[in-house]
């Protein structure tokens, strides 16, 4: 039997939902998707479910993610009921739900909280800079080493646990019977969807908007490498230095038309930022900006990474090991860069369901 | 006898009238009709060549199935005969403005039909040998007419006009008239006169559906607007039989689509136009008579069957065989032999459906007319939210408007059906004939 929560509407507002209860269930929104399949079918079902406030309806749909924001379904719902900001708002909210710390679902909700937190982290970064008499060469050292710890942490503790969350409220609970090999089918698109998104591709008009959001995983998840695991900061490998600018020059080009497009308004999805969808993309923008220029400082010698006395250009570093703590203990497992992860797993299990009938 | 020595008595003065009705359509028709039977000098005012409005272009009326010719050409008839009734047609109403004495002075703009009115027989003569083909608005663009015309064959009065923007001044007309009554030197006229009250029955305007692209109207050949199918169904229909537009074929899925226009905030209308779900399910009544072996499906939101006769009207409908399918159309896609593919999400399946039809009837719906609100000067004529003449008086007064003096008749109001708008006509006539009461 489900149980009827008119307060879950409420709730989603919170995740910036807009008025989604003036949906009279004509279909416009499903009908103009170019996603929308005879077998998933949205979003109107997701909006009759948050009307309705089946919440565990909602929580075990794999739908959401399935849903790339291209925006028509708001362009064209006759009620102006938002159909497209409620499917991000539902993603938001998931996020919350598949997290077992609950932080994400406090982050979300309150940007003070958010920036609390990186306060917290800012002192934290100093407090750490203190106990080594900020020594720029140990700083950076301990550095490097939090970058693998947290990456590790954070998979192991925060996300890892999530994923399988996920999994048990959109398969297991659901009884969908999958075969093992089910699960090894599906890893390919898995894959292809985690590192190209090909399914934005069936957006229309969003040929371009895929492709700068490609080659922004793509240098996203190769700085990562390229800084963790070939300490790109104190490696004296020519290639390897040349591929670390290219990449962290990537992020910030990306990033800085995302801000932009976000000031400008001029698509669908752009039209209403969240604090999280601005936390994302600015710090995305520093981290790509702040790793560029250290690198660039190390090079002609205004930063030595050899050098125990703290100059005045440190502080650079200082910034950037600061927007990298916030980056990978706030917005990483708690933000918008779960959807990453969990919109891949989503199409994973999606397409395990599909394999299980 | 003693009617005629009247009719000729109240004609002497032709410059002062009790009411002026705006727009010749059933509502102010009817207003006009039931004030003249009582004796008031009315003076109507219509801006196209003939009197009648959308209702006398209509095929069949709902819930009765009457003919809609065979209900309003004789009213038509009776209001252009009657002796208390003054008709100005191709005349639009220029300023009205309030004197001191209460009437009001109104500036009339007559357009020149290059025809002498009381000398042209409609022999047709000139179409004939009128070399220019033009599309004929009447038919709403599904056929072709002359640059001379008579703009349908009811059409009152059924005199000739010459649309003198696709003339090309050729002269053929002029010889061929048998009753010499071409006449180019005329010209637009300013007629001066004075009323004591004024009734505003202007109407709506048909939404275009071209402005929703997704439907691909103006586009794809065999996506309609409801109004051509009922052109195409009237007793004087261009074709004889319903043919699909690219083609010519008989069409045996037609497909409707509510809502068009009506209830969506993306195209500024967001409310019910209250004649769509009814008078397509008439029409699909009809087709299903016209073509007896064609499928029929109507993809709606809400059926509004809400008038007395309406809800079995409806029930009728589907008994026969038309087929609603909860669900409004998101796209149309044409196929390259003129077949349309029609894209919903069936809301009793929740699934995305697509269906192949040979051709597609847009339900359009009505909006508001409010450029009478610029002719009143030094006051104004206060519209709705939706730009229908506001009544502030709606429960007790129907036909009161902001002004006092100005009554408003039918859809000016807002959408309504033919019942609801004789009845406002009526309402209309019976507040004007009060107020006139009042000021003598």
């Amino acid at each position: 039997m489900a149980l009827i929560q008119p307060d879950l509407t409420k709730e989603l507002k919170k995740y910036g939902a807009f008025d989604f209860n003036a949906c009279y269930n004509c279909g416009t929104c499903t009908s103009v998707c170019t996603l929308s399949t005879e077998d998933n079918s949205f979003p109107r079902e997701m909006v009759r479910y948050s009307v309705l406030g089946l919440e565990d309806d909602l929580k075990s749909s794999l739908k959401p993610w399935l849903c790339y924001y291209c925006g028509q379904c708001t362009e064209n719902c006759p009620q102006e009921a938002s159909p497209g900001e409620l499917m991000m708002s539902l993603r938001r909210w998931l996020t919350a739900k598949y997290d077992w710390t609950g932080l994400s679902g406090l982050f979300y909700k309150s940007w003070p909280l958010t920036v609390l937190g990186f306060i917290l982290i800012l002192a934290a970064e100093i407090g750490f800079a203190a106990r080594l008499h900020f020594h720029i060469d140990r700083i950076i050292y301990y550095g490097h080493y939090f970058e693998m710890f947290s990456i590790l942490g954070v998979f192991t503790i925060i996300l890892l646990p999530n994923i399988i969350r996920m999994w048990y409220f959109t398969l297991l609970k659901r009884k969908i019977k999958a075969p093992i090999k089910a699960y090894y089918t599906a890893i390919s698109d898995l894959i292809v969807h985690m590192f190209t998104q090909k399914r934005s591709l069936d957006c229309d008009d969003n040929k371009f908007r895929w492709f700068e959001h490609f080659i922004l995983v793509i240098g996203y998840l190769s700085l990562l490498f390229t800084t963790v695991f070939l300490n790109w900061f104190e490696t004296s490998n020519l290639f390897i230095n040349i591929l670390g600018y290219l990449e962290s020059a990537v992020i910030f080009i990306v990033t800085f038309d995302f801000v932009l497009s976000r000031i400008k308004k001029n698509k669908e999805m752009n039209k209403s930022s969240q604090p999280s969808d601005w936390f994302f993309v600015i710090w995305l923008l520093f981290m790509g900006i702040t790793a560029f220029v250290v690198r660039l400082f190390i090079d002609i010698h205004l930063i030595d990474i050899h050098s125990t006395v703290m100059n005045s250009w440190s502080w650079v570093y200082m910034f950037h090991l600061m927007i990298l703590g916030q980056w990978a203990l706030i917005i990483v497992p708690f933000g918008k860069w779960t959807h990453f992860l969990y919109r891949s797993f989503g199409m994973y299990f999606a397409k395990i369901e599909e394999l299980a009938k | 006898m003693t009617d005629n020595q009247n009719a000729a008595a109240t004609c002497l003065d032709e410059t002062q009238f009790d009411v002026m009705v705006i727009g010749a359509g059933i509502a102010g028709a009817e207003s006009a009709l039931k004030l003249g039977d009582m004796g008031y000098k009315v003076l109507l005012v219509e801006k196209e060549p003939s009197i009648g409005g959308k209702m006398i272009l209509l095929s069949k009326v709902f819930p009765t199935l009457d003919c809609a010719a065979c209900i309003t050409t004789p009213k038509v008839s009776e209001t252009a005969r009657h002796p208390n009734i003054t008709i100005h047609t191709l005349t639009e109403v220029e300023t009205i403005q309030r004197n001191s004495d209460r009437h009001f002075s109104v500036q009339l703009n007559k357009k020149p039909r290059y025809v002498v009115e009381k000398d042209c027989t409609g022999c047709q003569e000139c179409e004939n040998v009128c070399p220019v083909i033009t599309k004929d608005q009447f038919q709403f663009n599904l056929t072709a007419r002359k640059a001379v015309y008579i703009p349908f064959n009811i059409a009152n009065p059924r005199i000739a006009l010459i649309d003198i923007e696709n003339c090309m001044l050729c002269g053929a007309c002029e010889k061929a008239c048998p009753s010499n009554c071409i006449d180019f030197t005329q010209k637009e006229q300013q007629l001066q006169i004075t009323a004591k009250s004024v009734i505003v029955a202007t109407g709506f305007k048909l939404f275009d559906p071209i402005s929703i692209e997704r439907y691909g109207y103006g586009r794809y050949k065999n996506v309609i607007t409801s109004m051509q199918m009922e052109r195409e169904l009237a007793p004087t229909r261009p074709f004889n039989n319903v043919l699909r537009p690219s083609d010519g074929k008989i069409p045996d899925k037609i497909a409707y689509v509510f809502c068009t226009g009506s209830r969506d905030h993306t195209v500024g209308n967001p409310i019910c136009s209250q004649v769509c779900c009814m008078y397509s399910t008439k029409q699909a009544q009809l087709l299903m008579g016209a073509l007896p072996m064609a499928d029929i499906s109507l993809y709606y939101i809400n059926i509004r069957a809400f008038g007395k006769g309406y809800n079995e009207f409806y029930l009728q409908a589907k008994d026969m065989g038309a087929n609603y399918v909860k669900g409004k159309i998101g796209k149309i896609t044409e196929k390259e032999n003129g077949n349309l593919i029609l894209r919903f999400e069936d809301i009793l399946t929740g699934k995305v459906t697509e269906k192949e039809h040979d051709m597609v009837v847009l339900s359009v719906g009505l909006l508001a007319n409010p450029a009478i609100t610029k002719v009143f000067k030094g006051e104004k004529l206060e519209l709705d939210p939706i730009n229908y003449v506001q009544q502030p008086n709606m429960l007790q007064s129907p036909a009161q408007t902001s002004l006092e003096g100005v009554f408003v008749a039918g859809t000016a109001t807002g959408p309504m059906d033919i019942p609801d708008t004789i009845m406002s006509a009526g309402a209309a006539a019976t507040e004007t004939s009060s107020y006139l009461k009042r000021l003598s």
